[in-house]
């Protein structure tokens, strides 16, 4: 796995950043200070949450994009450290979780306490509408501003999802296999290559950073080779590993994982270039009926216990941008890998959502 | 007509008890009538205001109206063409499936009728789901078992392709197939054999018979199956989505899915590719009503009969191998595969022993979210059979039998769940329920409502068939003899509508189990049901894990069936309808 390359920009980037820690910091407190709520100490995280209201509010209800069994295993984890706290769920793919959630705030209802996205631009757009409830989270400090909304407080990165290229071992000879994201253009791919449908943010990150890496004609070269296209890892990885296609091309390392520890004759392959990566974006809802308790679970999900979750839980295995995140499964930490995504240009990335969509849909033969 | 039974009231001196007693009557069907057309119209409301809208995206109440949604849907020329071909093909063969095997098992004295019956509705247990998932781990060009056997003792190219677009209209057809069973035989069963024995005494030949005698006795049956059928494949989504997407092959529903699933949601566009099938769907609903408006169908009349079979001799083992070869690619034939593929790590047509594993058995069970779902669809399912038989059983009436104003509008009102794909009809039905002033959004009796209206088309569908055989002097000599409508109902029409009754609370029982469109938007944090969850399984997890979910859901409802039929035959022994 290659390091990230140290450059005379990273450098300077570097340094700025270090610099501008202490005026960021300040920021922070500032904002801590002026929601006019005490920070306490619970288990081993602060919390500006009120512990005995949110325990007799005793329930919230988490709207997530997550898998069931997933969100089953955060909302267990949380249970366990606050046992009279019930956390309870909606679950639906993130367009449909976002129409349905507009949808009951324009009726005035508000079943969401705490919401999580797969996609900055439905984040974002949750935003403009005045969806969520701003509250600065004392575990804030050990974030990135770039890992937080701005302005700061709405919603946070509750993890990275990242991406490299896969191929079934017993299809494809390792020498033969593809090592740089240019390798999947070649011709010996068609119609034997994977990738997921326009509905999923990390293929949007994917196209948004190859294509700013190698050109608008990058896709439409690939879209020659007929790849299908699949609506989660799980799909992905199983026909890789059953050898109805024989590469995948959005290889989510968390995917590769779980195929791995069933035995499947597969390899993950990171290319040099980088690995885009798409944020998870977690924040509590604006008008919920808990919000004390949605308080204190954002809290804990920033947190080191709930980072840890998210890194080890086989459901999700997404990468902590917690500054001192413990490493992830397999021993390396998410700063080991050289990620591209899109954090600097938002405005760029999310503008250019409909071209992906119309582009991504005619190659898959939609 | 009416004004006939009034005179001879008068003249029986009958007084204004009698009098209060129609207007009850008539007010007890109004009420059922006013129910339908709400439960239905008040979210297609909603849905053509999504078709309609072209303003601002994702604000409600729309900003701006118009019909370029309609229009864009002529971008998309492959995906109709796609639909109409997988659906004509599929309902065609659903009909032959069905149609033979009623025929056989209900006019034939082929060995084993009970038991086959019985394994006739076994794939329509099955959740279709489970059937394609089936049918891709046999049939899919790659890794198929029934491909990797061939490849490893034949040749090298695959035998089938599951994926190819006859691969899935055949897979539509097989689960579809029972539920036309269903719809047909219980026709079958009430119709009178003296009239096929007088084509035997006149020297028509068995084939003849059946094509010139009982083909067009029960074509109500057949006709109201065939739109169903039609209507079903229509809006299938389960099997198109498993299997097409590996081949880029989108059909209607399959389209619909990605357009709301992509950011931002394209709403809009399905709900305009919904509602287009209206269209569609009233034609076939007119043919329906034209063809059986011209003729008579009635077979269950004043004079009594018992149902007889034809002894078709030796043949009758051909016939029986027939009916076998359907319940085993229908339902055999799948579950063993996902019996095969639910105790492997990975799923492999020729694994070491050490791919073996219980893990996806006992982790589907160790699912908290899982077991009360179990419950939860059970019990839906119980209280929607049930209130619907009633619901659609008085609404087959009105429409068929009663003077009610407007009840031809009815039998179209019924039909537009049915005519839009269960993906779509359910945005219409959360916002419609949504802004309901009763707080039933998000609780198990929005479920509820959703159920009742979706399963709405099957239930009228499924009796209507049988209404239509009860002769009507039956109802009008008890009319005359004095009993009021409530009377007649209860010892006239229903024990001689059982069959078709009985046919429509399995149907609709099973569906309400294995439902899925309606219930992964309008579940709430706790009215959670299962079909999402093995959905859910399939799309995060694995096949594998997948297939011991279905197993188990496979097994509960097949359970639960053994026992209602036990209980069905006690009831029938205890009250056996004289006819």
């Amino acid at each position: 796995m290659p390091k990230r390359s140290t450059t005379r920009r990273t450098v300077l980037k570097g340094g700025l950043s270090v610099a501008a820690m202490p005026l960021a910091s300040t920021l922070l407190i500032d904002r801590l200070a002026a929601q006019g709520r005490p920070v306490t100490k619970v288990l081993d995280f602060t919390t500006a949450a009120d512990i005995a209201k949110a325990e007799a509010e005793g329930e919230f209800t988490f709207y997530s994009h997550d898998s069931e069994p997933a969100i089953a295993g955060i909302l267990e984890a949380f249970n366990k450290d606050f046992p009279k706290i019930k956390g309870k769920y909606v679950r639906a793919q993130n367009s449909t979780l976002f129409t349905r959630t507009i949808a009951e705030r324009s009726a005035n209802k508000f079943g969401a306490d705490v919401i999580q996205f797969s996609e900055p631009a439905t984040a974002l757009d949750f935003q403009k509408r005045g969806g969520y409830s701003r509250y600065v989270s004392p575990q804030s400090e050990f974030y990135a501003a770039e890992h937080l909304s701005d302005p700061v407080g709405d919603y946070f990165w509750i993890g990275v999802t990242f991406v490299g290229l896969a191929y079934n071992t017993e299809k494809v000879k390792p020498e033969d296999a593809p090592k740089e994201w240019k390798d999947i253009l070649k011709p010996v791919w068609a119609n034997g290559a994977n990738v997921k449908m326009s509905n999923s943010g990390m293929q949007f990150v994917q196209w948004y950073e190859l294509r700013k890496l190698y050109g608008d004609k990058f896709w439409s070269e690939f879209a020659k080779l007929k790849p299908r296209g699949f609506d989660s890892r799980a799909q992905q990885f199983e026909r890789l590993a059953k050898g109805d296609e024989r590469i995948c091309v959005l290889a989510e390392y968390a995917g590769y994982l779980l195929v791995k520890d069933k035995g499947a004759p597969v390899a993950f392959v990171a290319p040099a270039d980088g690995l885009p990566a798409a944020p998870l974006l977690c924040g509590i809802a604006d008008r919920g009926s808990s919000p004390e308790a949605s308080r204190l679970f954002i809290d804990w999900q920033m947190s080191l216990r709930g980072q840890n979750h998210q890194q080890t839980n086989p459901y999700l295995y997404y990468g902590s941008v917690r500054k001192d995140a413990p490493p992830m499964p397999g021993g390396k930490r998410l700063a080991d890998y050289k990620l591209l995504s899109p954090t600097k240009e938002m405005d760029a990335f999310i503008a250019s959502r409909d071209s992906f969509n119309k582009e991504w849909n005619a190659m898959l033969g939609l | 007509m009416a004004s006939t039974v009034a005179g001879r009231d008068a003249h029986l001196g009958l007084g204004e008890s009698r009098a209060r007693m129609r207007m009850m009557e008539i007010v007890a069907m109004a009420t059922v009538a006013a129910m339908v057309a709400g439960l239905v119209l008040y979210p297609i409301y909603y849905l053509l205001q999504a078709a309609l809208d072209v303003g601002l995206p994702d604000t409600r109440p729309p900003t701006a109206y118009g019909v370029d949604n309609f229009v864009k849907l002529l971008d998309y020329p492959a995906v109709l063409w796609n639909t109409l071909v997988v659906t004509c093909v599929a309902t065609l063969l659903a009909l032959l499936f069905g149609f033979v095997s009623a025929w056989i098992l209900t006019r034939t004295n082929v060995p084993f009728r009970r038991t086959l019956d019985q394994l006739m509705t076994m794939p329509y247990y099955v959740t279709p789901l489970l059937g394609a998932l089936a049918w891709s781990l046999l049939g899919a060009p790659e890794s198929g078992f029934i491909n990797q056997v061939w490849r490893k003792f034949f040749g090298t190219e695959a035998l089938i392709d599951i994926t190819s677009p006859m691969g899935i209209a055949w897979v539509m057809a097989l689960f579809e197939g029972s539920v036309a069973y269903v719809m047909i035989s219980a026709v079958m069963q009430s119709m009178d054999p003296a009239l096929e024995e007088a084509s035997a005494v006149m020297g028509g030949s068995r084939w003849r018979t059946m094509w010139r005698i009982t083909l067009p006795l029960v074509a109500p049956g057949v006709l109201g199956a065939a739109i169903f059928v039609f209507a079903e494949m229509l809006g299938s989504f389960s099997v198109a989505l498993v299997l097409g997407t590996p081949a880029r092959f989108y059909v209607i529903t399959t389209a619909i899915y990605h357009f709301v699933s992509q950011y931002p949601p394209r709403i809009a566009l399905a709900a305009a590719m919904g509602a287009s099938l209206f269209a569609v769907m009233f034609a076939m609903l007119w043919l329906y009503r034209w063809l059986t408006s011209r003729n008579s169908f009635v077979t269950v009349s004043g004079k009594a009969f018992r149902p007889r079979v034809m002894d078709m001799g030796p043949l009758r083992w051909v016939l029986f191998g027939v009916v076998v070869l359907y319940v085993l690619a229908s339902a055999i034939l799948p579950v063993a595969t996902l019996l095969f593929a639910a105790l492997q790590k990975l799923a492999v047509a020729f694994p070491a022993a050490s791919n073996f594993t219980l893990d996806h058995f006992r982790q589907a069970f160790s699912i908290n979210a899982v077991r009360t779902a179990m419950l939860n669809s059970i019990l839906l399912a119980l209280v929607t059979a049930t209130l619907g038989v009633m619901m659609t059983g008085l609404l087959s009436w009105i429409i068929l039998r009663s003077r009610l104003p407007g009840r031809g509008v009815l039998e179209y009102l019924a039909m537009f769940p049915q005519a839009v794909p269960r993906i779509v009809f359910a945005f219409g039905m959360m916002w419609a329920w949504l802004v309901f002033p009763l707080p039933v959004y998000g609780t198990f009796w929005v479920l509820l409502i959703a159920y009742l209206t979706v399963f709405m088309p099957l239930g009228v569908r499924t009796i209507s068939g049988v209404v239509l055989q009860l002769d009507k002097s039956l109802d009008e000599c008890g009319q005359v003899c004095g009993a009021s409508w409530w009377y007649r109902m209860r010892t006239i029409t229903v024990p001689l509508l059982r069959p078709g009754l009985l046919a429509a609370w399995l149907l609709i029982f099973v569906a309400s189990v294995r439902e899925l469109g309606a219930s992964i938007l309008l579940m709430g944090p706790d009215s959670k049901v299962m079909t999402p969850a093995i959905v859910e399984a399939w799309f995060s997890s694995s096949s594998e894990l997948t297939a011991a979910m279905a197993l188990i859901q496979t097994v509960v409802i097949t359970a639960m069936m053994v026992v209602f039929g036990l209980l069905a035959r006690r009831l029938a022994q205890h009250g056996a309808p004289a006819q």
